[in-house]
């Protein structure tokens, strides 16, 4: 089933003047209600009238992350705060999150977006949707929420945690998908298993897991071991949330919403577009969100686009499996870890060397993670407790920036690489193929 | 009496132990007692040399890039009979003094045992020791 035919199996031609249109709207929209877009314009010396057709796209300057946490908490609005009608934010690198704002018309651009998904995992008005992502703050709950009443199936709101309970309102209610994140659902599978439950009596059909990093290894085993088609849903929080874009039932890449998320790849290193295919620096233009635009929003994920139809009929460009990052971020339980946060804690203890090693790793689905440290020669003592309280410390304050406990590693001096600039910060150690 | 003591970090990895004995054995160090506390990932090896070997072997271990302290312990010769050594401990409690480790090795040779202390006020505490 497709949800929105006309859009998403429209001709490559109509697909471009479409965009074109939208595209020469947002950017005057931006230009003219947020200071922050038209301070960036005026430097890269463009303006709204250069821009005729979405190939002038690569006119414009990019908006990056930082840039959000330079305007927090609203300086990146583009209409007075009396018309935002939902905040959400994902955490940041230094405990200051990052904002996005919506009004109405882009609650309903985002849903339908997460309605497309749905619609093309095989969902519709008879199931039982189980949203097993966080609700709150996070964009996971209350995205896929909205998407699920868009197509006016049944949700089931059991927000993230508590799996037992999870695991007995799916069965009683029957619930025909459940969205969460690939780790926790074979965490799930794991305890259907460990409290002998018989997988038969639920009536799981598909998966819909986003947020994190998976590989087809773990789709394998999460199909055979829930009965059920995984799909891969993708999004970030500064582009809307959850839906940016999904699979078909081809599972041949990732479809995304183009005529609401115009997606470019660069050479994250010249920033010069790469040529159709080529791997490169994923970057998005919002080009029919209202509240807070995004104009070139480089996502620091790798991945390349395939332009082809599909089998499934859709038109809509297809982007290949996240191949990784382009700066240094890492996603640890779900949480976004950039090593410069562990430097910069790091810094505030003067019995610790700057130097430090991350190491990731999953292990029973779950990430492990592993930061190896070295205490200053004169802060080495005699006596065990000193140095145990002093790790506790650093575990304790990492655990509050990042929000997740790292296992803290004290190793003898000069193990850890010192050379500066290129040094191995950190070691993933995860399959993602 | 008041000795010193070498005290070096070890990762807890098997045969980080080895690699200090043999340092200290390849130049001609004699370890005369030693204890090796743990945590589930690192431990702390203390280590008592002879007295005019100390400072060699503190710069060898340091110069082989370990962390290595050198710190001041009370040294007790405690008679070898029933309750001396409670005598011992019970001037230090009555004295406030509080224990942070410590370790003794008897040999047969000796009338005493002999006890390494590592008190938290170490002047005070080998004052109490020397009047025992």
């Amino acid at each position: 089933m497709i949800w929105n035919k006309k859009i998403e199996c429209m001709s490559r031609d109509e697909m471009h003047a479409l965009q074109s249109e939208k595209l020469k709207k947002i950017v005057a929209h931006a230009y003219n209600n947020s200071p922050f877009y038209k301070k960036r314009f005026d430097e890269h010396g463009v303006r709204p009238e250069d821009i005729h057709s979405i190939d002038d796209i690569v006119k414009l300057p990019f908006t990056v992350k930082q840039d959000l946490r330079d305007n927090y908490p609203f300086g990146m609005m583009c209409v007075p705060m009396t018309q935002i009608l939902r905040l959400h934010a994902s955490s940041g690198t230094t405990g200051k999150p990052i904002v996005v704002g919506y009004v109405q018309k882009d609650l309903d651009n985002w849903s339908e977006a997460v309605a497309r998904c749905l619609t093309a995992y095989g969902l519709g008005s008879d199931d039982l949707v189980q949203i097993a992502y966080g609700y709150g703050l996070f964009t996971g709950g209350l995205g896929a929420h909205d998407g699920v009443t868009r197509i006016g199936g049944t949700v089931i709101p059991t927000s993230s945690g508590n799996t037992q309970k999870q695991l007995q309102l799916m069965q009683d209610f029957g619930a025909t998908a459940v969205a969460c994140t690939p780790s926790y659902a074979l965490y799930m599978a794991e305890e259907i298993r460990k409290q002998g439950l018989d997988i038969n009596n639920f009536k799981l059909k598909v998966g819909i897991f986003g947020a994190e990093p998976w590989t087809n290894a773990m789709r394998k085993e999460l199909e055979d071991k829930l009965h059920i088609k995984a799909y891969d849903i993708y999004g970030l929080t500064e582009i809307s949330g959850p839906g940016v874009g999904g699979e078909c039932e081809c599972q041949n890449g990732t479809h995304l919403w183009e005529d609401l998320y115009y997606p470019e790849i660069i050479d994250p290193v010249t920033l010069q577009p790469v040529e159709h295919g080529q791997k490169g620096e994923l970057v998005f233009t919002t080009l029919d969100k209202w509240g807070m635009p995004m104009i070139r929003y480089r996502t620091r994920d790798l991945t390349y686009l395939n332009y082809d139809k599909c089998d499934c009929g859709r038109t809509a460009v297809r982007m290949g499996k996240i191949l990784g990052r382009s700066d240094d971020m890492m996603i640890i339980r779900g949480v976004n870890v950039f090593p410069s946060q562990i430097e910069s804690i790091l810094l505030e203890f003067p019995e610790y060397e700057p130097y430090f090693l991350i190491e990731v790793d999953r292990v029973n689905n779950t990430d492990t993670f592993d930061i190896q440290v070295e205490v200053k020669p004169e802060f080495y003592t005699d006596q065990i407790n000193e140095l145990v309280r002093l790790r506790q410390r650093l575990t304790s304050r990492i655990q509050s920036v990042v929000g997740i406990q790292p296992a803290i590693k004290i190793v003898q001096p000069g193990t850890i690489e010192r050379s500066t600039g290129k040094a191995k910060r950190a070691i993933d150690h995860r399959k993602f193929e | 009496m008041l000795i010193r003591q070498i005290s070096v970090f070890l990762e807890n990895e098997k045969g980080k132990f080895a690699e200090i004995a043999r340092l200290l054995g390849n130049n001609n160090i004699n370890m005369k007692a030693f204890t090796v506390s743990e945590t589930q990932d690192f431990g702390i090896a203390r280590i008592i040399v002879e007295r005019e070997q100390i400072e060699r072997a503190f710069n060898l271990i340091k110069a082989n890039s370990y962390a290595v302290t050198m710190t001041h312990v009370v040294y007790l010769e405690c008679a070898h009979k029933p309750g001396a050594m409670a005598e011992a401990m019970e001037k230090l409690a009555a004295a406030g003094i509080s224990v942070e480790y410590m370790y003794a090795f008897a040999d047969s040779s000796s009338e005493f045992s002999h006890v390494i202390i590592r008190p938290d006020n170490t002047e005070l505490a080998n004052q109490i020791i020397s009047e025992l």
